[in-house]
């Protein structure tokens, strides 16, 4: 493609970008983007209103949507819960951590062999590999935990997150796949006359150009480990090691199943944080893992 | 490009190495399991414990629904704690299935064992064997809104004797106007309606559960009587409608806005109320059967239990002991507003200023807590055919039928 054709390119690409044709078409779109973001941001406003209510302002019925008293209460309730706010926190991040590592080491490599090499029942293998993605792992969960506790894995940060890796590596590797697939081969080519071997294509080539991509999985490892509840409650036996969400289901327990609502809308508002903050960080590359994954 | 990420997560991969590996507990921690909301109550016995002993008890929260999925996985798997708290209503569950160890030998030498309420003993005995005691109390009473019970004209200090009396008086309150409404219930929650619905059924002389195949469920004309009065209320709009879908979240929030006359509660109100609500004047009283004079109470809370395979069963006991002594009775409960698990010790210094924790305390002596094995089935599912007959006698108002379809479906649990 010439310097000109490509510019003229841009130059279209350009002009798409405005839309409407006049000022009040532009006006409208504008406002119901900005009514989408509104409901989209509502829940996280009112969640962040009702934590800085007063315990009984929070559970008043009918609700109120502003604060009348402005407190601190369920922030100080959700810091000091039974083994304090900062213990859950960092069993999740440690969890999260050795999770991302699993699921990088393991679905990197395995994407980059189903998208280069050639072998006997590869598609069967790959099929294999996604089916975990088709059975709800609930059911999977207690023989699950019986094998760890024999050989040592229960109530281990490591153990949970074997689980965590167990739960994103299909995706994962499905992902990793479709974006070693975009990379050109023409790359690898001219490394091997260069005098390359294998792994130095997969470490030197390939692997920095799907950065984006590795990204992406590493945001999922984490968003799913993070967030998950159920495998957190049964691989864990003692309050020190539970993680954020167990305690979030604990904090807000009530007699007979009331809802503290206070607690608990602090309790989100702080385990969003590292989420918000990760998204924020990465968004770039971000955006284009998920787009290498989706167009093949 | 270089990769910055590699080499921050390898540095998050070795510090998650260091830190994975904690350090080998005290041979003197003894583990505990409690219910998430009984958890507070746990804490001011455990707090008190480890004041004066060496061996320190170490809580692990469970969420509530929760409780029975973990300690069983946890005995399959040997993986359990020395002692748990929970809901005393799985007890027989547990004893049957083989969980819990056989502490008959120590209780019965336990002097203060005899004095526990009746209601835990019964629950904590399979075949004859001890297998718990009670630990952290809690009973349904009647509450109500003596601001409200004045504005209507009605005595605020005289709690209502009968059920056809708080309809009469829900009617009063709910005249106030301004969205103030006579009684409310939580509509949609199985837990909520055992603890404070079934024992006006019990209290107008009614049966409820079947304790073993064959029996029948539901007997007596207290169920009916029940219903038919409540289906009443509901449809002369006594009851708020938010009521109907009321999973028990909003179970006693609802109270809390000042504008319900009457509804059943739990003891742990009292100090709930005096703590976000100080200003409210409200009385507490028995739950009322259909004629005067009757009245029950569901003995609810958590029983302590040993697991099979606790590691230092030992320990656990003398836990067990300490906790049913008058000290932790009087200084771990009832300085904290609780009910003692031993009826005798309801009359105490610290009730002295605050009759109505007195009145909870000896509903504890009137009440009753059904044996039943599958009652997760039977009740407290989202689907049982308990709450299934209260939404379709209240709600959709077939008394008869929703008694007999629950009768017949509670019979074919029983017998599986």
């Amino acid at each position: 493609m010439t310097d000109a054709a490509l510019s003229t390119r841009v130059a279209a690409a350009r002009e798409e970008r405005v839309v409407g044709s006049n000022a009040g078409v532009r006006y409208l779109l504008a406002a119901i983007a900005v009514f989408i973001s509104a409901l989209m941001l509502a829940p996280v406003v009112l969640s962040f209103f009702a934590s800085i209510k007063s315990k009984a302002d929070a559970s008043a019925t009918p609700p109120t949507y502003l604060p009348h008293s402005f407190s601190l209460e369920n922030y100080r309730n959700i810091l000091d819960y039974q083994a304090g706010l900062w213990t859950y926190v960092g069993n999740s991040l440690l969890v999260a951590a050795l999770a991302i590592v699993l699921v990088v080491a393991l679905a990197v490599p395995a994407g980059y062999g189903l998208a280069r090499f050639r072998f006997r029942g590869k598609e069967v293998l790959f099929l294999v590999l996604l089916l975990p993605l088709m059975i709800p792992y609930q059911s999977l969960l207690i023989p699950i935990y019986m094998m760890f506790a024999k050989i040592g894995l229960a109530n281990t940060h490591i153990g949970l997150a074997i689980i965590h890796a167990i739960l994103q590596i299909p995706f994962s590797i499905y992902l990793m796949r479709n974006s070693f697939e975009g990379v050109p081969k023409e790359l690898e080519e001219a490394a091997v006359v260069d005098g390359g071997n294998s792994f130095q294509l997969f470490t030197r080539v390939a692997l920095p150009l799907v950065l984006p991509g590795v990204v992406t999985i590493a945001l999922f490892a984490f968003i799913t480990s993070w967030n998950e509840f159920l495998a957190a409650l049964i691989v864990m036996n003692k309050e020190t090691l539970f993680t954020v969400p167990v305690m979030l289901v604990s904090v807000r327990t009530g007699h007979l199943g009331a809802v503290d609502w206070g607690s608990l809308q602090a309790g989100i508002i702080v385990s969003i944080i590292p989420c918000v903050l990760i998204y924020v960080f990465l968004q770039k590359y971000y955006v284009s893992g998920l787009l290498s994954g989706a167009v093949k | 490009m270089r990769l910055p990420v590699h080499s921050s997560l390898l540095a998050l991969a070795l510090t998650a190495s260091a830190v994975a590996m904690p350090g080998a507990a005290s041979a003197t921690d003894i583990q505990m399991w409690v219910r998430a909301s009984g958890a507070t109550a746990a804490q001011f016995m455990i707090d008190l414990w480890n004041a004066s002993h060496d061996d320190k008890v170490v809580a692990t929260v469970i969420p509530d629904n929760q409780m029975v999925t973990k300690l069983a996985t946890g005995s399959q798997a040997g993986d359990v704690p020395d002692m748990v708290s929970f809901d005393l209503i799985y007890m027989p569950d547990f004893m049957k299935a083989g969980f819990l160890k056989d502490i008959t030998d120590e209780m019965k030498k336990d002097p203060n064992y005899a004095g526990v309420a009746q209601a835990y003993k019964d629950i904590a005995t399979y075949d004859g064997k001890i297998y718990g005691a009670g630990f952290t109390p809690d009973v349904s009473v009647l509450l109500w809104n003596k601001d409200l019970f004045k504005a209507a004209g009605l005595d605020p200090d005289k709690a209502p004797a009968t059920l056809q009396e708080i309809h009469e008086d829900a009617k009063k309150i709910t005249a106030l106007g301004n969205d103030t409404y006579g009684y409310y219930f939580s509509g949609s929650c199985p837990g909520c309606n055992i603890f404070v619905t079934s024992p006006m059924m019990v209290a107008a002389g009614s049966k409820l559960l079947p304790t073993k195949a064959g029996d029948d469920a539901l007997t007596g004309d207290g169920v009916k009587d029940v219903l038919t009065e409540m289906k009443a209320m509901w449809d002369e709009k006594l009851i708020p409608d938010s009521a109907q879908a009321d999973t028990g979240a909003n179970f006693f929030a609802t109270f809390e806005t000042g504008k319900i006359g009457i509804q059943g509660t739990g003891g742990f109100a009292i100090s709930a109320l005096k703590h976000d609500k100080p200003d409210m004047n409200f009385g507490i009283g028995f739950i009322p059967g259909t004629k005067a004079g009757e009245a029950s109470a569901f003995v609810g809370g958590d029983v302590i239990a040993i697991p099979a395979a606790s590691k230092h069963a030992d320990l656990a006991l003398q836990f067990i002991h300490w906790e049913l002594t008058d000290e932790a009775q009087l200084e771990g409960l009832a300085k904290n507003s609780i009910i003692p698990s031993r009826p005798a010790l309801a009359d105490n210094k610290y009730f002295k200023d605050e009759p109505r924790v007195v009145t909870t305390a000896q509903a504890l002596g009137k009440g009753f807590t059904p044996y039943a094995l599958h009652f997760n089935d039977m009740v407290n599912s989202d689907s049982s055919p308990w709450i299934q007959m209260l939404q379709t006698a209240i709600f959709d108002g077939d008394v008869d039928g929703a008694i007999k379809t629950a009768q017949d479906a509670m019979k074919a649990i029983a017998a599986q």
